[in-house]
């Protein structure tokens, strides 16, 4: 196996943790046609999970055509498709203020938790189930760097991400891998 | 994992900064529920050296013993999750073994102090602020006006010259501590050659070990090092190996990798030697065959017990082979004589030109100080001289006799302070705890010999508040004129590190040093001669305190040492390579004694010594002379956590605590037996002791091997029956089946090219030490069952170390075998038609898959396999193994099984589907040894070869054509993937039936 020294020290400063708390119940809803002109009180009604911050997958990716990677930097890498730091967002949102009211009071909740360094706790939305373990990066490296929306779905047109795929059924997983040709091994994924 | 309700001793802030990320996280496999909405916290600043999901390795030094590896710490999101061996160190050359694995474990162990405390006025302890502890420590220090001492068990490193500098500036003394020391060998090189640094042994190079009591594979000297010296040596190889003959009374491990075990008494050691050197000498004519006449074979043959012919055959040998190689220092020859014996053994090289090729100075660590200086140290403690104490990196009051009042000694002290991590026997005697950091916690260096000078660096953030000794050090050192004004000991270390570095920049050289884990450089060669009068050498028997009936000899276990592993589940957990015992503590008695004391195994019967009684299990064996009863130290602790607390029997009970010359002699007591008709059942892992015929571990003699025999040739050249046959009904049945399956397994995912994953053991370099088990659990997030669950066979084992004894009836000669054995990922696994709900399958690369999300449990699989190598998970092992902050050791990589499944050996999968996907994304397919399953990278003999079998160049195909190949009960039609090279014996060829079993 490939080892890599690093030299130095590596602490990261802030985690990412795992943690369970209540499940909020998901809202009906039209999906949106492109970036609507929302505030975060619409996000109740939107479908999916209600986010800390209303965050609009439909603006930065769809209207502002910002690449997936920008923000989920090691999906063609590693297993994992990495969740923007703060200090990524902020990147931008430094000088980045928003236009509208609505987003202007999302991107305040954003610069305030930067400067009291604690970090935004998204809810998640895809999971599989941890006895599964799905390698981003082979399928980037397959169905090219625009595939997420293969499972995903077209999180460009999102005002609040959903879920379009149950990801964690196998038989979602199956059906392309049989479609594909590619191998149908159980060892493939769970070991 | 995110658990919070129980009340945690880690602080929450910390914890959540060593946790891992990842969606597929360590966590305890629970169910495939998602109703549960978990959350996604990202970093803050995301580091440029973590990649989510990708494994950071950082390289470091392994404090777990004074040897000094380098170690490769595998990390997952921050936590070390793994330790590896460092490929760049000289030392280790990226093996580990067992002990230094598991140092994960003392990292995370749940008993560790939580911060720093004080005694009470109830005697308890009392949780204070470290800027509270540091004054504290300064202002007793300094009004102890210089009645003060610290023990110091860390090796040559900038912090130990720190401490050294700050106990000087308060008038102090400073006591260096290390167990085990080898103060008898020291002191024979210096009447041998007038120098007392230890020498480095070559045992690669040597033709000829003879190893009088020295556990070169266990715990004496640099083992890892010495088993991969041993194993080129004495691995089978280009038709030839070296012969290993061991001199002692118990059959360690090391005796039972010899070729020949001569048990002769405790205390003869020496004239063995002495014996052979005369010889050697002879034959080569040199001077000292006449100062060495008076111990000519025939004047000694009567008290070793041995022949004259053997020795002069011993010695005839040893002069034949060259370079050959004689060592000798061990803890189990460390008797009253131990400086003869190590000073003959110095002759016997001398003689036989040794000394320059595999005997070499130069590299050796420096001089230590030893026992003499500890007792002179617990004196001063006793009359009342001392004001303060400071232990560090040590535990004497465990690794001291009791008989010898230490302890007594020690609170006549009126203020003591202890460094101590975990509230050992020492710590909870002291008045001040200040825990230090773990080695993979902190900034340090260590140089165990002349050229390698190891980093440390921290590559988790503290999961407990410990401080940096080197850090209380320097504060409470404060504005003193002797101390470095540094701001940090890091600071401090990098000022030191900038004095030796080269010109340049230094900065460059800081990240290149802790790159590599450290700077290696050629030792410096010394030539010695010897000194004046150091061929004239008169031998007296050793004493022995008492006249019970038999020589009481404890032995440093090879998972425990000097007793810092035994809070280790990993090493409690991983069975004594010899007895296959774990979790206890046991007396190791011949079975004719024990016939005649009328005791079997689990009795418990009470040792009486002059100096103390201890009452332990029997374990029957005959790898011990008949008067000599043998026990493992390092259990016996009355604090050290709840894995030591309570366990087993301190060995050192027995034994007087006075200086025998400048060592403490482990081996000079006699002891009686009484039965008490108590009982314990013994904590075995193995099965029956003896092949029965199955031809389990094959062996062949090496005259037979270096003609390029098949065992089963060997077998009938020497006459003997071969193993189980299949009957010729059985054989007509079995002929072409397997071929005739071809065409049906090319169907569906089958079709197309694929890899055939195989391995390959070479049982000529398989020592059996067993460091590839505890890779095995480590890797693989195996739990630890404990002793209860270990009496109803319930290990989960994946890899065990198999060991039968050969032999050893009917006056033959007691021989044993080793073998790794795994899943053997038979092709026609009679594990995979049984499952009724296909979680046991073929893979398309070969492996036999187990899918743990499709199992019931319903055990076929494990009754149907032939190997016993299947482990049913049978109660909520995951659930109470791993004790916060244990948990954070687990692999991300790999699923934590619940209850109810059945589990085992999958060729470390995970590292197969790793590297497939970085081919991948490379554009390339796996190289041959890009995957090594974690056992093949730990073992330290390189006994193991894994990789495709489809490629015909690749290591494990070469390996598998080698003549010596066979499977393990190939009768079973089975089909393993697995192929053992048979194990090779230096025994003569024989026409008649040989010894053993068949």
């Amino acid at each position: 196996m490939h080892k890599r020294f690093v030299p130095g020290i590596g602490i990261a400063m802030t985690v990412t943790a795992l943690m369970f708390v209540t499940t909020h119940p998901a809202v009906a809803q039209k999906p949106a046609t492109g970036p609507a002109p929302l505030t975060a009180s619409d996000s109740a009604s939107l479908k999916g999970p209600r986010q800390p911050i209303f965050f609009r997958h439909d603006i930065h990716a769809g209207q502002l055509k910002m690449q997936c990677q920008y923000c989920h930097y090691s999906v063609g890498v590693s297993s994992e498709p990495g969740i923007p730091s703060m200090q990524t967002c902020m990147g931008c949102h430094i000088a980045v203020g928003g236009k509208s009211d609505a987003n202007k009071a999302e991107i305040k909740k954003l610069k305030e938790a930067w400067s009291a360094k604690k970090p935004i706790e998204w809810v998640r939305v895809h999971t599989v189930a941890r006895h599964v373990h799905f390698p981003h990066m082979r399928h980037i490296k397959a169905l090219g760097p625009a595939a997420c929306a293969t499972c995903h779905g077209n999180v460009a047109r999102m005002s609040q991400v959903y879920k379009v795929n149950n990801v964690n059924n196998m038989g979602f997983c199956i059906s392309c891998h049989i479609e594909r040709k590619v191998s149908r091994d159980c060892t493939v994924c769970h070991y | 994992m995110a658990d919070e309700h129980e009340p945690s001793s880690v602080d929450r802030r910390k914890f959540l900064k060593v946790v891992g990320v990842t969606g597929v996280g360590a966590a305890v496999l629970t169910g495939c529920s998602t109703d549960k909405v978990e959350k996604l916290v990202p970093y803050l600043v995301q580091s440029e050296q973590q990649v989510p999901g990708v494994a950071t390795w950082y390289a470091s030094t392994c404090t777990e013993c004074s040897t000094g590896c380098g170690l490769a710490v595998k990390t997952r999101e921050a936590r070390p999750i793994k330790l590896e061996g460092n490929a760049e160190h000289p030392i280790n050359a990226g093996t580990l073994c067992s002990r230094g694995q598991a140092g994960l474990q003392g990292l995370y162990n749940p008993d560790r102090l939580t911060g720093p405390m004080a005694r009470n006025a109830a005697g308890g302890f009392d949780p204070i602020s470290w800027d509270d502890a540091i004054a504290r420590l300064a202002s007793k220090v300094g009004s102890a006006s210089g009645k003060f001492a610290a023990i110091n068990g860390y090796g040559p490193s900038t912090f130990s010259t720190l401490m050294a500098q700050w106990v000087a500036s308060a008038g102090g003394t400073l006591v260096p501590w290390e167990p085990f020391a080898r103060e008898a060998e020291r002191k024979a090189n210096e009447r041998t050659w007038g120098r007392s640094d230890l020498p480095t042994y070559d045992f690669a190079n040597a033709k000829h070990i003879v190893s009088f009591g020295a556990d070169f594979l266990e715990t004496w000297g640099p083992v890892v090092e010495q088993q991969r010296g041993f194993a080129a040596s004495h691995g089978f190889h280009d038709g030839t190996m070296s012969k290993h003959v061991f001199v002692g009374p118990r059959l360690s491990l090391t005796a039972a990798n010899a070729d020949e075990w001569l048990n002769v008494p405790a205390g003869s050691e020496a004239l063995v030697a002495l014996a052979m050197a005369q010889v050697v000498a002879a034959r080569g004519g040199g001077a000292l065959a006449g100062s060495l006449a008076a111990y000519a074979p025939e004047q000694v043959a009567q008290a070793t017990g041995l022949s004259a012919a053997q020795l002069t055959a011993l010695g005839e040998a040893f002069a034949a082979a060259q370079p050959s190689l004689a060592v000798a220092g061990g803890i189990a020859a460390q008797h009253r004589g131990a400086i003869d014996l190590c000073h003959a053994v110095n002759l016997l090289n001398e003689a036989a030109g040794n000394v320059g090729k595999t005997v070499r100075f130069g590299a050796g660590p420096a001089a230590g100080s030893g026992y003499g200086e500890v007792l002179a140290l617990f004196e001063s403690m006793r009359s009342g001289q001392l004001q303060v104490v400071l232990v560090h990196e040590a535990n004497p009051l465990y690794a001291l006799p009791q008989s010898g009042k230490f302890a007594e000694a020690f609170a006549k002290v009126p203020y003591k302070v202890s460094t101590a991590a975990i509230l050992d026997e020492t710590a909870a005697a002291c008045d001040l705890l200040l825990p230090n950091l773990h080695a993979l916690e902190r900034w340090d260096d260590l140089r165990p010999r002349a050229g390698v000078s190891g980093l440390l660096q921290p590559v988790v953030e503290p999961v407990f508040k410990g401080m940096h000794t080197g850090d209380v050090v320097l504060r409470a050192g404060k504005g003193v004129a002797a101390m470095p004004a540094s701001a940090s000991f890091e600071a401090h270390l990098k000022e030191e590190w900038q004095k030796s570095a080269p010109a340049g920049d230094f900065d460059s050289y800081w990240r290149a040093s802790l790159g590599r884990g450290g700077v290696y450089a050629a030792a410096p060669a010394a030539t010695v001669s010897l000194a004046g009068g150091a061929s004239q050498l008169t031998v007296t028997a050793p004493t022995f305190d008492g006249d019970g009936e038999f020589v009481f000899m404890p032995y440093p276990s090879s998972m425990y040492h000097d007793g810092r592993g035994s809070n280790k589940p990993w090493l409690l957990e991983n069975p004594d390579p010899i007895t296959k015992i774990t979790w206890q503590s046991w007396v190791e008695v011949h079975p004719e004694t024990a016939e005649r004391i009328d005791v079997r195994e689990g009795e418990i019967v009470e040792l009486a010594s002059p100096h103390g009684t201890i009452r332990a299990q029997v374990y029957v064996y005959a790898g011990v002379r008949k008067d000599v009863l043998a026990m493992p130290m390092g259990l016996g602790h009355t604090e050290y956590g709840r894995y030591a607390k309570g366990r087993g029997v301190n060995a050192l009970d027995l034994l007087g605590a006075a200086d025998g010359q400048g060592f403490l002699p482990y081996v000079s007591t006699r002891v009686s037996v009484k039965t008490t008709g108590d009982y314990r059942k013994v904590a075995r892992t193995d099965g029956n002791p003896r092949q029965l015929g199955r031809g389990i571990i094959e062996a062949m003699p090496l005259a037979y091997a270096a003609k390029g025999m098949t065992p089963e040739e060997a077998m009938k050249s020497e006459g003997n029956p071969a193993h189980e046959v299949n009957t010729p009904k059985e054989a007509a049945a079995i002929a072409g089946w397997y071929e005739s399956q071809t065409e049906r397994t090319k169907l569906g995912n089958y079709a197309g090219e694929h890899p055939k994953w195989g391995m390959a053991v070479d049982l000529s370099r398989c020592t059996g030490c067993s460091a590839c088990v505890t890779a095995c659990y480590a890797e693989n997030n195996i739990a630890t069952v404990g002793e209860e669950q270990i009496f109803k066979g319930r290990e989960l084992s994946w890899l065990r170390i198999e060991r039968y004894w050969e032999g050893g009836e009917h006056g033959e000669p007691l021989e044993a075998r080793f073998s790794p054995v795994m899943c053997q990922h038979c092709d026609n696994a009679p594990c995979e038609p049984v499952c009724p709900v296909y979680a046991s399958y073929h893979t398309p690369d070969g492996l036999n898959g187990q899918v743990y999300n499709r199992c019931v449990g319903t055990r076929y699989c494990s009754n149907n396999c032939p190997f016993k190598v299947r482990y049913f998970n049978w109660l909520r092992y995951s659930e109470v193994a791993w004790p916060e902050p244990l948990n954070l050791q687990l692999n991300p990589e790999v699923t934590v099984r619940a209850r109810g499944v059945m589990e085992k050996c999958t060729f470390c999968v995970q590292r197969i589907r790793g590297a497939q996907n970085t081919a991948k994304l490379e554009d390339r397919t796996v190289r041959d040894g890009e995957i090594q399953p974690a056992c093949a990278q730990a073992c330290p003999s390189g006994a193991l070869a894994f990789g495709n079998v489809h490629d015909p160049e690749s290591t494990v195909v070469k390996w598998k054509r080698d003549p010596r190949g066979y499977v393990m009960l190939e009768e079973t039609n089975v089909r393993p993937a697995v192929t053992y090279l048979a194990k090779v014996l230096h025994r003569d060829p024989v026409t008649a039936p040989a010894a053993g079993e068949h």
